[in-house]
């Protein structure tokens, strides 16, 4: 007896069903057991016991967007690497080795250009490409007077 | 049999959260909707046999694209954005003038008869057959993509150069 | 046609005698085997975390000359399920000002995404639960679930120290999977499969077959996905979004009885899952360093305890290196992401590539000794 592709994506959907089970499990186990008394103290956010102020939902810096949008930008990268890299063997097999390796590193190549632009122009630094502007907005005095003194030494 | 019970999850999966995506008035609730049809798309392809496209399904959308969109709503904060009741048919006067209503009708007839040509066609496509032993798709892309489709996969990576580059220069901070 | 537990326990004998009563492919059949074998590994995952809690917390005495937990049975052994016990029976609290949908959801998709890795996971040659074609690169792809969970517990619970370590989590996840990612696709290059069994299955034989030895790019691919994945299971030194010191417990600071239990127990299969699979592409997998006939069944749970022998060493490492190394700043982090593991795993790539060309798929060992 043999399992066909389709029927090998069972133990998936079992494993997914298993997490579902053991969560609810766990929930109605913690209901029976787990006592329930609740207070207003209790049930506020936690601010090192002082009182909560405001909601913590507020605008998050935007690095954090341009990190996903690199990341998403390089997954799709890999997604279109992983079935070249599969048939990279079989091809080095066949002769056509010098062939493929040049289309691979062509590929990487381009993106790798793309990497070093980012790299040079500072938008992989976590802290120094958002202080950039803030330093540009200020009057820059200590900026300016050193290259002054540049300037006239 | 279980491709039959596979589809039928997926399918309900899909069409159940997008129908939430919609209903939901809690944006991060919608990106949360979205997630389930997304995933319920990568169980279709799955049960069409595609195992890759199924995986990369997953691979960038559930991975990135739902977490880029839950990073986006992050950006104004996320409580703002319940929003409140929203009467469509009030709103729809100040969504657009003429030429967008226009470009929509089009748009709303090609995919009309689209799917007119799609439906004309459902009884010649129940007598293929399908028992779920499907073959790898794997090998045959990769050949597909150093062979046939060569130079498509090299302007790919011009593409992806020219997003990666793009996200850069939009997220930079404006000189002043 | 993928290589299943089924497809393996249909060549013996006893397997007629089940066709018998089920019927020919009996689909019943098919998913009692497949429901016994996932129950099976939930169970011993979910013991091997518990277990985990049990060992970080022995082996950081050990580091610290302390004795650890030795009261509830023998070494007090038995601890992680008298805390099992004792989460259940906390109270339940979820602030008032929380987002109550997701804060439910957010610990499922942390156990969803962990435990839908088990489902690949190649302990041994039969055991396997399935083998899919494209196994290497699904496993990758679902495991994102748990950064998505980290971030919506983190969002969910309307407390800025919560908020604060949700959104380091997510981001750090998402950036180390690259150098995972494209460690992962050295490995697929060199061994021309996405599936972990052929993946296996080419590094049979001795020590010198292992991927990790194969050429030195490979090796370079090893450690970078070794630091990836404790980076992406928020690991020590990379516990920025838990870390204790500044973000009080980050992320699941307002979690509290089985809900912060799944939380933890997810991260520590999780730390587990990596492990074996970094065993497995790069340390020879479950192979046994002499040739042996896989036919006979006894042989499986030799694999199995090979494997988990290897994995649980690297599980040794990640602990220790938690309690050796401190843990990075949030901007090193990045840079350590992005301007150092990235360019290193693209590096391997192109250097693995350039080396199956060059040498015709010949690995190192077999350039020196000959065949």
């Amino acid at each position: 007896m043999t399992t066909t592709q389709i029927d090998g994506l069972m133990p998936i959907v079992i494993m997914m069903a298993a997490a579902v089970v053991l969560f609810f499990g766990g929930h109605f186990a913690s209901v029976i057991l787990s006592p329930k008394k609740p207070t207003p103290q209790k049930d506020t956010a936690y601010e090192c016991g002082e009182e909560a102020v405001g909601s913590a939902w507020s605008a998050f810096n935007v690095r954090f967007y341009v990190v996903g949008l690199i990341f998403i930008i390089f997954d799709v990268e890999s997604v279109l690497m992983f079935p070249v890299a599969t048939v990279f063997s079989e091809m080095v097999k066949e002769g056509h080795g010098l062939f493929i390796l040049t289309e691979f590193l062509i590929f990487i190549g381009i993106l790798v250009t793309g990497i070093i632009y980012c790299w040079k122009k500072g938008d992989l630094d976590w802290v120094r490409s958002y202080q950039v502007s803030a330093r540009r907005n200020q009057p820059a005095v200590a900026v300016k007077a050193k290259e002054v003194k540049k300037a006239s030494a | 049999m279980f491709l039959n019970t596979l589809f039928v999850m997926s399918a309900l999966l899909t069409v159940v959260s997008a129908v939430l995506v919609l209903t939901t008035k809690n944006i991060m609730h919608s990106c949360v909707f979205l997630l389930g049809s997304l995933i319920g798309i990568a169980g279709l392809y799955a049960t069409l046999g595609a195992d890759f496209v199924a995986a990369t399904q997953v691979m960038v959308y559930v991975g990135g694209v739902v977490i880029l969109m839950l990073f986006a709503v992050m950006l104004t904060g996320g409580k703002d954005f319940v929003s409140k009741a929203q009467n469509l048919m009030g709103l729809a006067p100040t969504m657009g003038n003429a030429w967008t209503y226009g470009v929509s009708a089009l748009v709303g007839l090609v995919f009309l008869f689209t799917n007119i040509q799609l439906l004309t066609r459902l009884g010649t496509m129940s007598k293929l057959k399908n028992d779920g032993a499907f073959e790898s798709t794997v090998n045959k892309i990769g050949h597909l993509l150093v062979k046939d489709h060569i130079l498509s996969f090299e302007i790919s990576s011009v593409l992806l150069l020219g997003a990666l580059v793009g996200a850069a220069i939009i997220a930079r901070p404006r000189k002043q | 046609m993928n290589q299943t537990v089924v497809s393996f326990l249909a060549q013996y004998e006893f397997f007629d005698f089940l066709t018998k009563i089920f019927g020919e492919n009996s689909l019943l059949l098919t998913t009692l085997i497949f429901l016994i074998f996932s129950v099976a590994f939930v169970a011993v995952a979910a013991t091997i975390g518990g277990l985990g809690t049990y060992a970080e917390r022995k082996i950081s005495a050990d580091i610290q000359m302390r004795m650890g937990p030795n009261r509830v049975g023998p070494y007090g052994l038995l601890q992680f399920l008298a805390d099992g016990v004792k989460m259940m029976m906390k109270e339940d609290i979820m602030p008032r000002t929380a987002d109550k949908f997701l804060f439910y959801l957010a610990p499922l998709l942390c156990l969803l995404g962990v435990f839908a890795t088990l489902a690949v996971l190649p302990v041994s040659s039969g055991f396997t639960l399935t083998d899919l074609n494209v196994g290497v690169f699904y496993l990758i792809a679902i495991s994102s679930l748990v950064g998505l969970g980290v971030f919506l517990g983190g969002y969910a619970s309307n407390s800025k120290w919560s908020m604060l370590g949700g959104m380091r989590g997510a981001s750090q996840i998402i950036s180390y999977e690259i150098p995972v990612t494209l460690s992962v696709l050295a490995i697929t290059l060199l061994s021309g499969s996405m599936s972990f069994g052929k993946i296996t299955d080419l590094q049979a034989g001795f020590i010198t077959n292992w991927f990790v030895f194969h050429n030195p790019f490979a090796f370079l691919a090893f450690i970078v996905y070794f630091v990836g994945a404790m980076a992406e299971t928020n690991r020590a030194p990379f516990d920025l979004p838990e870390a204790e010191s500044e973000l009080v417990s980050g992320y699941h600071t307002e979690y509290t009885g089985m809900r912060f239990g799944f939380f933890a127990l997810a991260e520590y299969i999780e730390v587990f899952v990596v492990s074996a699979v970094a065993a497995a592409l790069f340390l020879g997998g479950y192979n046994l360093p002499f040739h042996i006939s896989i036919d006979f069944l006894p042989i499986q749970f030799v694999q199995l305890s090979i494997l988990v022998g290897k994995a649980l060493m690297l599980y040794y490492v990640v602990i220790w290196a938690r309690w050796t190394f401190p843990r990075l700043r949030v901007d090193h982090l990045m840079s350590v992401c992005w301007k150092y593991l990235t360019p290193i795993a693209i590096f391997n790539l192109v250097g693995c590539a350039v080396w199956m060309v060059a040498f015709n798929g010949q690995s190192l060992a077999q350039l020196i000794f000959g065949h």
